[in-house]
C-alpha cells in the first residue's frame, strides 16, 4: 500500500480513532521478518507525526490549534497507546512501536506525552507499558537529559503530588524490575550531586520506596542486565547501567549530609522550580506509610545493607564483571576530601569525626564486598589509588593493602 | 490488595472520563467531575486534562449563573453549578504541592472568563457563584505559593486588561505584591486595580507603601532621570483618577514631603518640567487634586507659599476655585470636609501662623462655616477664647461677616430669616466660648504646677472678656462696616444671663479654687473684665428686645456681689473704678426696670446690713445672737447676777432685769467698753460709696425715681430693722401705749438702727427724698420712744455719763433726720439747735409735748407732701404751722432760760407772732 493510500484511509477517521488505527498500520509497516526499509521507516514516522501526535496539519483538515493536542486529547491518545501496548503480545513488536513513537530525541511535546504515559502506567501498575518505558530508558541512556526529565516527572507525580500510593509502588519491583532498575539508576543521577553547589537530597518517601525495593529484592539491581531488552532487529542494544554505583554514593555520602538531629524537620530544598511546565515542587509532604517509620539515617543504613546484598548477588559466574564501574566509585574521593577539608577548617580531627569515619567505613564495606564478589569493572588500580588519598580509616587501610597485594 | 484489580478500576475511571468528556453535556457534569477529582488524586499525570475539563465546567457555570435571572432554577437542575461547588473545596484541599499547578490554571481561567465576559458588568460577574468560588480557590492557592511564584502569577493577571477586578480581589491576599505591580500599569488600569484592591481595608496600607515607594524612587538623586521623567506626572494623573491613590499620597503628607524631599522635588521639577509628559501638570490640574485632598496638604502648601512663588499662585487659584465651588450648595468638597474634621489644626494654625496662613485659613474657615453651621459656632467660640491679639480678632470679624454675607443674594425673600439664623449661631458661639472658658479655668494646668506661674496671669475667662470688650468697642465705634449689625453685641445681650452667672460665680467668695488651675488665680481682674463686658452692652431694650426678668435678676445680683467685692479692694483706684462700674451698671439696669431697682436696693441694703456690716463699721444687728466660743460660768450669767440683788418684785410688764443688769446672753453690760457703746459713724468712704450705689439705683428722668427709690428704701429699712410686722404703720400711738406694750420692740429697733451706720445713712437719704421718710415712721417712732423712756430714767443723774452722751447724739440724729424729712415744721425744726442746751428733764418734756404729741396728732404721711410743678414733693411751711399746744413747751423753756437760749426765740417764734 502506498503512502498516499495509507494516509487516505487513515483520514477517514476522527482523531482518537485515527491514532488507534495508525498504531496498527505502523506495526504492520515496521515489524516483519526483515528489517524495515528506509522508506518504510519514513512512512511510519510520517504517520506517527500526523495521525498519532497530530503534529502536522491535515490537509483540508479541521482547524487544530497549532497542530498540537489539547490535554484532553493527549489523555485520549495515552489511553489508546496504553491499550495498544497492553494488548500487544510480542515484546519485540511492542518495543519497536514504542521506540519509534518516542525514540526521537527532539520533540519536547512527545516527551511530555511520554512522561504522562509513564506516570499513568506507574499509577495503574501497568506492567507492559512500564517494561516498554524501562527499555526506552535504557536505550536513551539512564543519565540522558530526556530520561532525567521523565524520571523527574514521575517523581513529582508520585512522590510529591500523590503520596498515597506507596503499596502499589512497592509492588512494581516484582512486576517490572527492569523499569525499576533503570528508574533507580536515573534517580541516583538526580540527587546527591554537588552540581549547583547545594546538594539535593531525595525526598524521604522516595528513599523509603527505593530502600524497600533494593532491600527486599537483591537481584533487582542487576535485573536490567540479566534480562536483555527485546529490541527490534537491527537496532543497537545499549548497555544497562546498574544503580549500584549510584546507591553506593548515596549510602556513603548520607552520613555527611544527613543530620540525625534535624530528622523530620525539613528536607533540604530543591533550589529551582518552574511553574507548571517542568520541574517539581519544593517541599514534600512527608507522609510515611510504613508502620514504624524509620528515620532517614536508618533508611540509609538499611539501603546500604540492601546494596551490599545486591553486590553479592551481582557476582557473575561467567563473563567479565558488569555491576559497578571502578571510575564511578573513585568519583567519591573528591567529595569526601572536600568534606574532610571543611572538617579541618573547622578545627575538627579527622579521626574523631564520626560522620566522616562512618562515611569511610561505608565506602570501605562497599568496595570490599564489590571487589570480593568481582563486581567491579574498569581500572581497579585507579580506584585503590583514589581511595588511598582519603583520610585515615582503619578498614579502608586494610582493604587497600589487601587488594593492592592481590593485584 | 491485588494490583491487577486496582489497575482495572483505575483504568475504568480513566475510560469513563475520556468517554464522558467526549460526550460532555450538562447532565453528566457532576458525575464526570467526581471522576475527574478521583483521577486527579490517583493519576496526577492526568491533571492537565482534568483541569482543562474543569475549566470548561467553570465556563458553563458562569454562563448559566449570569444568564440566570432569579433564583428560579434550583441548583440541582444545573449540573455545572453543582460541579463547580464540588470542585472548589477539592482543589483547595489538595495541598501545597499542587498549588503551582492550580494557581496558574485559576488565573488563566479568570482571565479567560473576564475577557470573554467583558461585556457583562463587573459586579454581576463578581457576584456569580462560580466566579466567587474560583476567586476563593485562587486566593487560597496563592497563599500556598512562595513569593517568587506568587509574583509571577500576579504578573500574569495584571497583564490582562479585562480582569482588574479579579486582581483587586485576589490581590487582597497579597496586597504587598499587587500594589507596586499595579502601579507599573497605565493610569486607567492601575486605577481599576487599586480601586478593587482598596475595597479591602488592610490592603490600603500596601497601596500607600507602593505609591510612596514609587514617588521616592522618582525623586531619588543620581539615578537615571530620563526613566523617571514620567513618574510624577503619572502619579498625579493617577491621583486625579483614583481617590485611593490620592489618599495614599496625601495621607501624612508632612512625613512624605519633608523639607529635603521638597528641595529634591523642586530640582526634579526644574529639570523635567519642559518634557512633554509634564504638559498635563498644570495649576488647574493641581488645584482640582488639592480640592480632593485633605487639609494637611493645604497646610503644607501654606507653609511653602511664603517662600515659593508657585505655591503662592497655586494657593490663590485654590482659594478662588473653592469659593467658586461653594456657590453650588449641594456639592461636597473633600478639602472642606477634611478641614471640618481637622478643624482644630486649622484653628491652631490660624492663631499662630504667619500672615498669609492666617488670611488664607480665614477664607477656608468662612467656607467651612458656611457649609457647616456647627463649625461656625465652634470657630467663633474657639477664637473668642484663644485669640490674643487684634489681628486674630479682626479675622474673627471677617469670618463672621464673611459667613453671614456669603453668597446670600440680596433679593432673597428669607434674607432676614437667614441673618437671624446666623445671629443665633453667633450667640451660641459666644455662649460656648463663655462656657468653655469657665471650664478651662477649672482645668488643672501643668504650667501651674510647682509654682511656675506663667507670665500670663489672666484666666481664660478674662481673655474671653477682653476679646469681647474689644469687639464691642469696635462695634460701638461704628467705624467697622462688617459690624454694623452688631452681631457680637446682640450675641452678648442674648447671653446676659450666663455672663451674669459668670460674674456671680467669680465674685463668689465660696467659689471652689482648685490648685494648679487658672481658677486659683486672683479673680478680681476677671470680675472687672466681666463687669466691663456688661457695662459695654446695651440693656435698655432700645436696640434689642429688653432683657427678661431672669436676666435682670441675675445681672443685678451679680452686680451687687461685684460691688461688695470691690468695696474690699485695697487698691483705692481699682476699688473706685470697680465701684463706679458697678454703679453704672446698676443705673443702667434700674433705669428701665422697677424690678431691677427693687431687687438692687434690697440686695444692697440687706447685704450691707447683715453680711458686710463689718465693712461699714456696723455691729451685728442681731445683738442677741449667741456669742460663740465664750464659756459661760454660772456666776456670769445674768440671771444669777440679778438674783444676787436680792428678791426683786416682778411687776407686770416691768423690765427691770433688762434695764439694770445687761442683756440676756451677753452678761452684764460693761460700762467701760467703749467699743460696744460707740455709735458707728455715718461718714465713712464705704458708706458713701454704698449710698452712691443706692442712689444710682434711683436714677430716672426727673425726681420721681429718687422718690420712688427712697420710698422703697424706707420700706426696706423698716422691714429689715423691725423684728415683726406689727405696729410698722405710719401712725404714732399714745406715748403710754409704747410704755405699756411695745417698748421691747422699740428698744430692739433703736439698737439695731444705731449700731448700723448703713441704715442710718440710708434713713437720712430717705429723709432727703421727701416724702419717703414717712414710711420709715416706725423707726423714728422707735427712736423717739426709747429716748423718751431712757432720758426720763436718767433725768439729770448721769448728765455726763457715756450713756447720756449717746442718748443726746441719738436725739440729735433723730431730730436732724425728721427735720430733713420735713416731719417737724417750723418752729419745731429748731429743736435740733436747742437740744444740746437742754437738760434731760427739758428734753423729755420737749420730746413728749412737741415731738411725740405733734407727730401723733399729725400722722406723718405722704399725703402731707404736695407735688409741685417740678415734680418735687414738699410740705409748704405756711400751711402746716403747728398749733400752740405743741410749741408752748418750747416757748416756755426758752423763756425760762432766755439768757442762754434767747437767741433762738426770735428765729422760732417772732415770725410766728408776726403772722398771727
Amino acid at each position: 500500500m502506498s503512502l498516499s493510500d495509507l494516509k487516505h484511509s487513515l483520514r477517514k477517521y476522527e482523531f482518537p480513532a485515527c491514532a488507534k488505527e495508525a498504531l496498527n498500520r505502523i506495526e504492520q509497516l515496521l515489524v516483519g521478518r526483515a528489517a524495515p526499509s528506509n522508506k518504510q521507516l519514513d512512512v511510519a514516522m510520517d504517520i506517527i507525526s500526523e495521525f498519532v501526535f497530530c503534529e502536522a496539519d491535515r490537509r483540508g483538515g479541521r482547524d487544530r490549534r497549532g497542530g498540537g493536542l489539547t490535554p484532553l486529547q493527549e489523555l485520549q491518545l495515552i489511553d489508546i497507546i496504553c491499550d495498544y501496548l497492553s494488548a500487544c503480545t510480542n515484546e519485540i513488536t511492542k518495543n519497536t512501536v514504542f521506540l519509534s513513537l518516542f525514540g526521537g530525541m527532539e520533540s519536547q511535546r512527545r516527551l511530555k506525552i511520554l512522561s504522562i504515559l509513564a506516570s499513568m502506567a506507574v499509577s495503574a501498575s501497568s506492567t507492559p507499558v512500564l517494561l516498554a518505558v524501562g527499555v526506552w530508558l535504557q536505550q536513551m541512556g539512564c543519565s540522558s537529559a530526556q530520561s532525567l526529565q521523565l524520571v523527574e516527572n514521575v517523581i513529582r507525580d508520585h512522590f510529591y503530588l500523590n503520596t498515597s500510593n506507596q503499596v502499589a509502588l512497592k509492588s512494581l519491583a516484582n512486576s517490572a524490575p527492569q523499569f525499576v532498575s533503570n528508574f533507580i539508576t536515573a534517580v541516583t543521577e538526580l540527587y546527591m550531586r554537588d552540581a549547583q553547589g547545594t546538594t539535593k537530597l531525595p525526598p524521604k518517601n522516595l528513599l523509603e520506596i527505593i530502600t524497600s525495593w533494593v532491600y527486599s529484592n537483591p537481584t533487582l539491581c542487576m535485573s536490567a542486565q540479566l534480562n536483555p531488552a527485546a529490541l527490534p532487529s537491527g537496532s543497537i542494544p545499549m548497555a544497562a547501567v546498574t544503580p549500584l554505583a549510584g546507591l553506593i554514593h548515596w549510602c556513603a555520602l548520607a552520613p555527611l549530609y544527613i543530620d540525625d538531629d534535624s530528622e523530620m524537620v525539613e528536607i533540604p530544598e530543591v533550589p529551582m522550580k518552574k511553574i507548571k511546565l517542568e520541574g517539581e515542587t519544593e517541599r514534600s509532604i512527608v507522609k510515611t506509610v510504613t508502620h514504624k517509620p524509620l528515620s532517614e539515617s536508618e533508611l540509609y543504613m538499611r539501603l546500604h545493607l540492601g546494596v551490599l546484598h545486591s553486590l553479592r548477588a551481582g557476582r557473575r559466574t561467567h563473563g567479565p564483571p558488569t555491576a559497578v564501574n571502578a571510575q564511578h566509585l573513585a568519583a567519591l574521593a573528591p567529595v569526601v576530601q572536600t568534606y574532610a577539608h571543611s572538617v579541618l577548617k573547622r578545627g575538627g580531627k579527622l579521626l574523631t569525626d564520626d560522620k566522616l569515619q562512618d562515611c569511610l567505613d561505608r565506602i570501605g564495606q562497599a568496595v570490599q564486598v564489590a571487589l570480593a564478589n568481582g563486581c567491579v569493572y574498569g581500572n581497579i588500580n585507579n580506584l585503590l589509588a583514589a581511595l588511598d588519598t582519603l583520610p585515615e580509616n582503619r578498614l579502608l587501610r586494610i582493604i587497600i593493602k589487601t587488594h593492592q597485594q592481590i593485584i | 490488595m491485588n494490583p491487577q484489580s486496582k489497575s482495572t478500576a483505575l483504568s475504568a475511571d480513566l475510560n469513563n472520563f475520556i468517554y464522558g468528556v467526549s460526550r460532555r453535556n450538562a447532565q453528566n457534569a457532576p458525575e464526570l467531575t467526581k471522576t475527574g477529582i478521583n483521577l486527579l488524586k490517583n493519576f496526577p499525570a492526568a491533571r492537565d486534562a482534568v483541569l482543562e475539563y474543569f475549566a470548561m465546567v467553570f465556563h458553563d457555570a458562569v454562563n448559566v449563573s449570569i444568564t440566570q435571572t432569579d433564583y428560579e432554577t434550583d441548583l440541582g437542575a444545573n449540573g455545572s453549578l453543582e460541579s463547580v461547588s464540588m470542585i472548589g473545596p477539592e482543589l483547595c484541599s489538595l495541598g501545597q504541592a499542587w498549588a503551582p499547578f492550580i494557581a496558574p490554571w485559576c488565573i488563566n481561567l479568570i482571565m479567560d472568563i473576564a475577557t470573554k465576559k467583558s461585556n457583562v458588568p463587573n459586579t454581576t460577574l463578581q457576584n456569580a457563584e462560580p466566579v466567587r468560588i474560583l476567586l476563593d480557590i485562587t486566593t487560597q492557592t496563592l497563599t500556598l505559593l512562595n513569593s517568587e511564584e506568587r509574583a509571577k502569577c500576579i504578573d500574569m493577571m495584571l497583564g490582562c486588561w479585562a480582569c482588574s477586578w479579579a486582581v483587586g480581589w485576589v490581590g487582597r491576599a497579597e496586597p504587598a505584591l499587587v500594589a507596586p505591580r499595579a502601579l507599573q500599569l497605565g493610569a486607567d488600569a492601575a486605577r481599576a486595580v487599586l480601586a478593587h484592591l482598596a475595597n479591602h481595608p488592610p490592603a490600603t496600607h500596601h497601596v500607600r507603601v507602593a505609591v510612596l515607594d514609587l514617588f521616592h524612587e522618582a525623586i531619588k538623586e543620581d539615578s537615571k532621570p530620563e526613566k523617571k521623567r514620567e513618574v510624577i506626572p503619572y502619579l498625579l494623573n493617577l491621583a486625579s483618577k483614583s481617590d485611593i491613590v490620592l489618599k495614599a499620597l496625601t495621607q501624612d503628607i508632612e512625613q512624605t514631603l519633608t523639607d529635603d524631599v521638597i528641595d529634591r522635588l523642586c530640582n526634579v521639577c526644574a529639570s523635567q518640567r519642559s518634557s512633554p509628559q509634564w504638559a498635563e501638570v498644570t495649576p488647574p490640574a493641581l488645584v482640582s487634586l488639592l480640592i480632593r485632598a485633605d487639609v494637611r496638604c493645604l497646610l503644607l502648601l501654606l507653609r511653602h507659599a511664603l517662600t515659593n512663588l508657585f505655591c503662592r499662585q497655586l494657593l490663590e487659584y485654590l482659594l478662588q476655585k473653592l469659593e467658586f465651588e461653594c456657590l453650588f450648595p449641594d456639592k461636597s468638597i473633600p478639602l472642606l470636609t477634611s478641614a471640618a474634621e481637622e478643624i482644630n489644626v486649622v484653628r491652631d494654625k490660624l492663631l499662630d501662623g504667619n500672615q498669609l496662613e492666617k488670611y488664607s485659613l480665614a477664607r477656608i474657615l468662612i467656607l467651612v462655616s458656611y457649609n457647616l453651621p456647627s463649625e461656625f459656632v465652634s470657630t467663633i467660640s474657639y477664637l473668642l477664647q484663644y485669640s490674643r491679639d487684634d489681628t486674630t480678632l479682626a479675622l474673627l470679624v471677617r469670618i463672621i461677616s464673611g459667613t453671614i454675607t456669603m453668597h446670600v443674594p440680596n433679593d432673597s425673600p428669607d434674607i432676614s430669616m437667614d441673618t437671624e439664623r446666623y445671629q443665633n449661631f453667633v450667640k451660641t458661639g459666644v455662649e460656648y466660648a463663655l462656657r468653655d472658658a469657665m471650664l478651662s479655668d477649672n482645668e488643672i494646668k501643668s504650667t501651674l504646677f510647682e509654682d511656675s506661674v506663667p507670665k500670663d496671669q489672666k484666666t481664660y475667662l478674662h481673655h474671653f472678656c477682653m476679646n469681647i470688650i474689644k469687639m464691642l468697642r469696635w462695634e460701638n465705634s461704628n467705624r467697622v462696616s462688617h459690624l454694623r449689625t452688631r452681631p457680637i453685641g446682640r450675641a452678648v445681650e442674648a447671653n446676659l444671663y450666663r455672663i451674669g452667672g459668670a460674674l456671680q460665680e467669680y465674685t463668689s467668695l465660696l467659689r471652689v479654687r482648685r490648685e494648679s488651675t487658672m481658677a486659683a488665680l486672683d479673680e478680681m481682674p476677671t470680675c472687672h473684665a466681666l463687669a466691663e463686658v456688661l457695662d459695654k452692652v446695651d440693656m435698655s431694650g432700645t436696640k434689642a428686645p429688653p432683657p427678661s426678668v431672669e436676666v435682670i435678676l441675675k445681672v443685678v445680683q451679680a452686680t451687687v456681689k461685684y460691688f461688695f467685692r470691690c468695696l474690699h479692694l485695697k487698691d483705692t483706684l481699682e476699688k473706685l473704678r470697680g465701684i463706679a462700674t458697678s454703679c453704672r451698671l446698676l443705673r443702667k439696669l434700674c433705669l428701665h426696670s422697677k424690678l431691677a431697682r427693687a431687687l438692687a436696693l434690697r440686695e444692697l441694703l440687706e447685704t450691707a446690713m447683715f453680711r458686710e456690716d463689718a465693712a461699714f463699721g456696723s455691729r451685728p444687728v442681731m445683738t442677741n445672737a449667741p456669742a460663740s466660743g465664750k464659756d459661760w460660768r454660772n456666776e456670769d450669767l445674768l440671771i444669777h447676777l440679778n438674783q444676787k440683788h436680792g428678791p426683786i418684785t416682778q411687776l407686770t410688764q416691768s423690765h427691770t432685769s433688762v434695764f439694770h443688769a445687761g442683756i440676756i446672753g451677753k452678761g452684764v453690760r460693761k460700762q467701760s467698753d467703749m467699743d460696744v457703746n460707740d455709735i458707728p459713724p455715718i461718714l465713712t468712704t464705704n458708706n458713701e460709696l454704698l449710698m452712691g450705689a443706692l442712689m444710682s439705683c434711683m436714677v430716672s428722668d426727673g425726681n420721681s425715681g429718687v422718690v420712688e427709690g427712697a420710698t422703697s428704701l424706707s420700706l426696706l429699712l423698716v422691714e429689715l430693722v423691725s423684728p415683726d410686722v406689727m405696729y410698722n404703720g405710719l401712725p404714732w400711738p399714745d406715748e403710754d401705749f409704747t410704755k405699756q406694750v411695745s417698748i421691747e420692740r422699740e428698744l430692739y429697733m433703736r439698737g439695731a438702727l444705731e449700731s448700723c451706720a448703713v441704715a442710718r445713712a440710708a434713713l437720712r437719704r430717705a429723709g432727703a427724698a421727701r416724702p419717703a421718710l414717712c414710711l420709715a415712721s416706725a423707726l423714728l417712732r422707735a427712736t423717739a420712744a426709747t429716748l423718751l423712756h431712757r432720758l426720763r430714767a436718767y433725768l439729770d443723774r448721769h448728765t455726763q455719763s457715756a450713756e447720756m452722751a449717746k442718748e443726746r447724739a441719738a436725739l440729735t440724729e433723730l431730730l436732724s433726720t425728721m427735720t430733713l424729712g420735713q416731719l417737724l415744721p417750723h418752729p419745731l425744726n429748731h429743736m435740733l439747735e436747742l437740744a444740746p442746751e437742754l437738760t434731760a428733764n427739758e428734753i423729755v418734756q420737749v420730746l413728749r409735748d412737741c415731738l411725740w404729741n405733734y407727730t401723733r396728732d399729725h400722722v406723718p404721711s405722704p399725703a402731707l407732701f404736695a407735688c409741685d410743678s417740678t415734680g418735687l414733693h414738699w410740705r409748704d411751711p405756711s400751711t402746716c404751722k403747728p398749733p400752740a399746744t405743741y410749741t408752748d413747751t418750747l416757748r416756755l423753756i426758752i423763756q425760762k432760760r432766755i439768757a442762754k437760749l434767747g437767741h433762738m426765740y426770735p428765729i422760732m417764734f417772732l415770725n410766728l407772732e408776726k403772722e398771727n
